[in-house]
């Protein structure tokens, strides 16, 4: 009987094409990994399907195959309560790489609180993708299954390349420093518009505790009504004005 | 490996720069063009190993019927391939799923071993302890000459295993090693060109070792 996987069409497991076009991706997320490095970030990896992806992330960053090229923070995290165990290790400013599908429910979970907990994210993955919003990064190989992607080596390919490119971003020191993230006296961030953030502790007396953007806040929860630590809000001006549903982000 | 390749492009390394646009443009260039030599060396590597990879695929799947188990190993990314080799043929895709275990992947054994004695037995004492004649070792090494794997590889030899190397560079210590019966020696001196063109070979061994599992159905009475 032929094997299915040994297709006469396809050299490779791995559609290099359609590969190819991450390029530019790749290039924006190298430019900000290494800008986030530079600034003191640690990169936490975070793979619940594929481990061995995850620990050989952390491996490249950690101990570089090249002599003299520098040893930059990363961890990866396995952990059955992968919320709990990265809400009290992240710090602001931090980067998370994840890998996986987009029907993984434990990433789509962490990347929807990484507003609230400062970081900036980055998704690996195959199959059918997430919108583009998921992840400040999203690095997808698009053609081929999830599984094929991940043993037949897409990922580390992709993963590889990050590596490489972060390293040439460090030859340049002078694009190292992030500019400043808002020049326009509109911008979204800086007008307080319904930013997100996750509860962390609640009392009686109307307010909750919120992480926003990795700094502990108190904002008035009157509108809301009661919440549970792990609920996601949009705050305006100190008062949260709508909780999110898991599925609504 | 020798400095960037790229390094011609940034003739000024100034701390003055302060556009991003150009290097953008480059880094995605230089993606690409890492992307195209990752391709070639993959089927350049496949097409060289293709026989080589029919007779190893061959007598894992006899030693896979007779009950063999495949024990894989290796260090840092190598560990990870080694882990990943595993899960490969223990949850398949497709076919029959075989029993392959990764000598990585238990924290405490390894950690034993190095402190009481020394990370170049840390493979070999778990093989001591765990192969049977029927069984099958698989090293990877980028440089070829990891000493734990080598040690290894003499461990299981000595045991009567079937015993396959994969290496990078020029094969180093594996190449023409008596202990290894086939080594796959990928040619480039990248150490990521060569573990992703190691992970096409282990992607296209299992797939030949599924063929040959598929042309002979399991013994009745087998222990699998």
């Amino acid at each position: 009987m032929p094997n299915p996987l040994l297709s006469d069409e396809r050299e490779l497991a791995i559609d290099f094409a359609a590969l190819e076009s991450v390029s530019d991706n790749l290039a924006a997320a190298a430019l900000s990994l290494a800008r986030r490095f530079a600034a003191g970030a640690t990169m936490w990896c975070v793979a619940p399907s594929w481990p061995a992806h995850g620990r050989h992330v952390a491996v490249e960053f950690v101990h570089p195959v090249i002599m003299g090229k520098r040893a930059l923070p990363a961890i990866y995290v396995n952990d059955d309560d992968l919320l709990g165990a990265l809400r009290v290790l992240v710090r602001p400013g931090d980067l998370l790489v994840v890998l996986g599908t987009a029907e993984d429910g434990k990433l789509t979970s962490l990347l929807r609180r990484a507003e609230a907990w400062g970081l900036t994210t980055l998704w690996i993955g195959a199959g059918p993708r997430p919108p583009a919003s998921a992840a400040d990064h999203v690095l997808w190989v698009d053609g081929v299954d999830p599984e094929i992607a991940g043993s037949a080596g897409g990922y580390v390919l992709l993963y590889h390349l990050l590596w490489e490119l972060v390293h040439v971003v460090f030859e340049h020191p002078g694009l190292l420093v992030e500019p400043p993230a808002c020049t326009d006296e509109v911008c979204i961030t800086c007008s307080d518009e319904g930013r997100l953030v996750e509860v962390i502790e609640t009392r009686d007396d109307d307010t909750a505790l919120v992480l926003a953007q990795g700094h502990r806040e108190r904002v008035d929860i009157t509108l809301v009504g009661p919440r549970q630590p792990g609920d996601l809000l949009l705050v305006h001006a100190g008062t949260a004005i709508t909780a999110l549903e898991e599925r609504e982000l | 490996m020798t400095a960037e390749p790229t390094n011609f492009l940034y003739p000024f390394i100034d701390s003055e720069e302060r556009d991003s646009s150009a290097l953008l443009v480059d880094l995605a260039a230089s993606a690409r063009g890492k992307m195209a030599q990752s391709r070639e060396l993959q089927l350049a590597t496949l097409a060289q190993w293709a026989a080589v990879v029919e007779t190893v695929g061959a007598e894992m799947a006899a030693r896979f019927n007779r009950g063999g188990r495949l024990y894989t190993f290796g260090n840092g990314g190598s560990a990870t391939d080694a882990e990943m080799t595993a899960e490969m043929f223990r949850h398949p895709i497709k076919g029959r799923p075989l029993p392959a275990w990764p000598l990585v992947d238990d924290r405490a054994v390894l950690t034993a071993l190095a402190n009481d004695v020394g990370f170049e037995l840390v493979f070999s004492r778990q093989l001591i302890a765990h192969a049977r004649a029927d069984d099958i070792a698989l090293g990877l090494s980028t440089s070829g000459n990891s000493n734990n794997v080598m040690h290894a590889f003499a461990e299981a030899k000595h045991r009567g295993l079937m015993t396959i190397g994969l290496a990078g560079y020029n094969g180093g210590a594996m190449a023409g090693n008596d202990k290894v019966d086939h080594c796959l020696v990928v040619r480039s001196d990248s150490v990521h060109r060569i573990q992703e063109a190691q992970d096409a070979l282990v992607f296209e061994l299992w797939s030949v070792v599924q063929r040959h599992l598929a042309d002979q159905p399991t013994l009745e009475g087998s222990s699998k």
